[in-house]
């Protein structure tokens, strides 16, 4: 049998192999104890019993602590509500005006998008956090949290539509001499619209699951029942109040699709 | 002669404007949702008029003059943070993969599938947190915690994002793997990996982005990260450390955010060959 | 290398190739739609069987009961004295792994090197841990070269398989399946996707691999002048069933009617 004549193999072929085993070092690095996160597997069996007691709890939830959860279940929905519409309010003049076809002004947009990417930068409940201290506790600071959140994501998400799409119709608008509101007003609207509504909704969604859990920080709603409970160990109310988050996520997810569809 | 025709001497005649009921209910509902969502809430509604003023004083106590002194420690609890971020997702990687595989259409039995997608769903369900206060009764408030509440909670979304990739490739090369005698492991590992490697990488690196955000999140509750610090300092009023540590907090979310959205471009734009 | 490699080699099997025999075997697709209809017929080792007939005969079905992609859903199927239907898991696999198969998609993996796909060949001979890290046996990796210098496509075997044209990427099938050191090879469709000459090449590269390594080669064909002129024998199928089943260069067009239920149309020839 001749010899075959094998091309010469390609350099960089242990690329992914150096990167896999940097993630591996980097990820053992961060598991020892001091340094790390200290994945201590021997501390976790032992204390495994005490919170197998409080698992088993939480699978027999207690139904008689339901008309307790009723006032703060309204109030996490009352937040999600009035976040979004609020938010939906800012959103859309500032959409318009973080997009190139509805601001040919590039510094305010530039400025703007600045703004929003750092107001994004920050979780929403930490928001809600510090809004706590300065306004004290109960609903309201939740739902400046969430209108911060709302509007960063919103108006990321429907800018970029609006600079994706037809600038056509917008130049007709301008070449028949509209100002740039009329046009925003009367073109770039309808088109936009759609996106719009979707966005919004989705962010409720995300709004909802939110505002299960701002109450841990005092923002209101559930969550400030989910901190008592638990300070109390009754694992089994906790149970409870999971199920109803849940029952809402799902309820919630599937209005908001049933709108979403006849909104438009 | 002109080609126009000659203007009508009766009167126009317009068709009707298509009504459509539906979208008008719609509308009708989630407004009357809303209203009713304002009128109930109990809220101060007339310490409204005072935020604007409180707002701008406030900011101006945390951002006037940040309390630099506290960086070095503010520096560690953000390495705390990271590190449950990272942990989370590669754990929630590790455990969310093989399910997303076997819940995907052509590798796994129905009734198994349909209960993975569902524990998928309610996963996502949960927020964090709740996962966090569970896991706390056995691992204490410790960035374990976090890094395990993070992982659970990823595998809702890792799970999902998998079997969908799965199920979008392209079925030939998986018919020609099992065509030369392949396992199923086999055949995921050369027929449908390939295709797919570029997306998974993509989504693991978004989910590690979310996780950077929870983490800080989930410090709030206690478990340990810059979240601790600044509910701590937050406790205290101590408002140009707050200040400092919202900087951080910022900061290193966008850089961090930034390098993965790069390394995820350069990963969509084509691979090396393996 | 030792002189045992000499022995090795895609020539190993050349002296054992198999037949293929079906006996009385009707599929019946999930949806009612009937693929073969009481089918039977007998394949000699060595052979170089074309099998024409329109989009809908049966051909794919036929190919694809061989080895098992599709079931049977009665009747028999036996390749070398071994049973088909009814095999599952590790003899079906085992059975599979002598059985090379080539598709008119090509159904190569792009976004990985043309080496890479072409061991997909040894999946079935490789431990799973080997195929999984990819670190193949020293010898697995000279067939594949071996295979691929067969074809001609040697020069490229560290490429990306995505970077080569559709008549490349068929030879690299083609050595994927040569990989196996197979048995018989089956090909389904193989030049329906490529332009005459590089057709013309591919159906060489198969009588190539039935003359020099005397394996049974099955090719479903949907041209007759290729049909004619490759195969040894010819199968016609219509509806599920073999309605012609004769040499293949004695063909007439009269018989292509009768296979295809229609005259015949320049779009059925190759070169037009």
């Amino acid at each position: 049998m001749t010899a075959l004549t094998v091309p010469p193999r390609p350099k960089g072929r242990w690329m992914p192999w150096t990167a896999a085993a940097v993630i591996v070092a980097v990820t053992v690095v961060m598991c020892l104890p001091g340094f790390g996160v200290g994945l201590d597997i021997a501390a976790i069996a032992r204390n495994w019993q005490q919170g197998a007691v409080r698992i088993v709890e939480l699978l027999a939830p207690d139904w008689s602590f339901f008309p307790r959860t009723v006032g703060p279940l309204l109030e996490t929905l009352q937040m999600a509500v009035i976040g979004t519409a609020v938010g939906a309010a800012i959103s859309l003049p500032l959409s318009f005006w973080a997009a190139r076809p509805t601001n040919p002004v590039g510094w305010t947009r530039a400025v703007l998008r600045g703004i929003l990417n750092v107001v994004r930068a920050v979780p929403e409940l930490v928001y809600a956090a510090v809004l706590v201290a300065i306004v004290g506790v109960g609903a309201l600071p939740g739902i400046i949290a969430l209108v911060l959140f709302n509007v960063g994501i919103v108006v990321k998400l429907v800018s970029e539509t609006i600079d994706s799409s037809d600038v056509g119709p917008l130049e007709a608008g301008r070449a028949a001499g509209g100002t740039q509101s009329k046009i925003n007003r009367s073109i770039a609207l309808p088109d936009a619209w759609p996106a719009f509504v979707s966005q919004t909704l989705y962010v409720f969604e995300l709004n909802v699951r939110a505002s299960t859990v701002l109450g841990l920080v005092g923002a209101g709603g559930i969550g400030l029942l989910i901190d008592a409970v638990r300070t109390f160990y009754r694992y089994d109310q906790l149970s409870l109040i999971i199920v109803e988050i849940l029952v809402i996520v799902v309820v919630l997810d599937t209005v908001s699709d049933a709108i979403r569809r006849r909104l438009v | 002669m002109t080609l126009l025709a000659p203007a009508r001497t009766a009167a126009l005649v317009v068709p009707a404007r298509r009504r459509r009921p539906v979208r008008a209910i719609a509308w009708v509902v989630v407004t009357a949702i809303v209203v009713a969502a304002f009128w109930s809430a109990d809220i101060g509604w007339s310490r409204l008029g005072d935020l604007p003023a409180e707002i701008v004083r406030y900011l101006g106590l945390m951002f006037s003059s940040p309390n630099w002194s506290k960086l070095p420690e503010a520096l560690w609890q953000t390495w705390r943070s990271v590190e449950m971020a990272w942990i989370g997702t590669v754990l929630g990687i590790l455990i969310a993969t093989p399910l997303s595989l076997v819940a995907a259409r052509g590798f796994g039995p129905a009734p198994v599938r349909v209960a993975l997608r569902f524990a998928f769903s309610v996963v996502r369900a949960v927020p964090e947190l709740v996962f966090a206060i569970i896991i706390l009764s056995v691992t204490g408030l410790t960035p374990l915690t976090g890094a395990l509440a993070l992982a659970v909670g990823g595998v809702g979304t890792l799970g999902k994002w998998g079997y969908e990739a799965v199920e979008n490739v392209a079925p030939g090369p998986i018919e020609a793997a099992r065509a030369a005698g392949g396992l199923t492991t086999q055949v995921l590992r050369w027929g449908v990996w390939p295709q797919t490697a570029p997306t998974f990488l993509s989504f693991w690196l978004y989910r590690f982005e979310i996780n950077v955000r929870a983490s800080a999140v989930l410090g709030l509750i206690g478990v340990g990260g810059i979240g601790d610090m600044l509910t701590s300092y937050t406790q205290y009023r101590e408002w140009s450390t707050v200040g400092m540590l919202l900087i951080v907090v910022v900061v290193v979310t966008v850089a961090i955010d930034a390098v993965s959205g790069r390394i995820r471009r350069r990963i969509m734009e084509g691979s090396r060959v393996r | 290398m030792t002189n045992a490699s000499a022995t090795r080699g895609v020539e190993a099997h050349a002296s054992a190739p198999w037949g293929i025999r079906l006996d009385g075997v009707s599929v019946r697709y999930p949806n009612g739609t009937v693929g073969l209809r009481d089918v039977s017929v007998d394949i000699a080792p060595g052979d170089l069987v074309a099998v024409v007939g329109l989009s809908g005969s049966g051909k794919s079905t036929l190919i694809r009961t061989i080895n098992g992609l599709v079931p049977a859903t009665s009747g028999t199927v036996e390749v070398g004295g071994r049973r088909v239907d009814g095999a599952s898991g590790r003899r079906l696999r085992e059975t599979r792994g002598q059985i090379g198969m080539v598709f008119q998609g090509f159904n190569l993996a792009g976004r990985t090197s043309v080496l890479n796909n072409v061991l997909v060949g040894r999946l079935a001979h490789t431990p799973l841990w080997r195929t999984l890290l990819g670190a193949y046996r020293r010898e697995d990796r000279e067939l594949a070269f071996e295979a691929l210098d067969r074809v001609g496509m040697l020069p490229k075997v560290w490429e990306r398989a995505s970077a080569l044209s559709g008549g490349q990427q068929q030879r690299v099938a083609i050595a994927r399946a040569l990989t196996q050191q197979p048995r018989i090879v089956l090909a389904d469709e193989p030049v329906a996707s490529l332009d005459p000459p590089t057709a013309r090449g591919v159906m060489n590269d198969l009588r190539r691999i039935n003359e020099d390594l005397g394996i049974t080669v099955l090719v479903n064909l949907h041209l007759l002048d290729l049909a004619r002129e490759y195969g040894t024998r010819m199968i016609g199928m219509r509806a599920g069933e073999i309605v012609y089943d004769g040499p293949a260069a004695s063909a007439t067009d009269a018989d292509f009617a009768e296979i295809y239920g229609r005259s015949v149309t320049a779009a059925d020839r190759l070169d037009r």
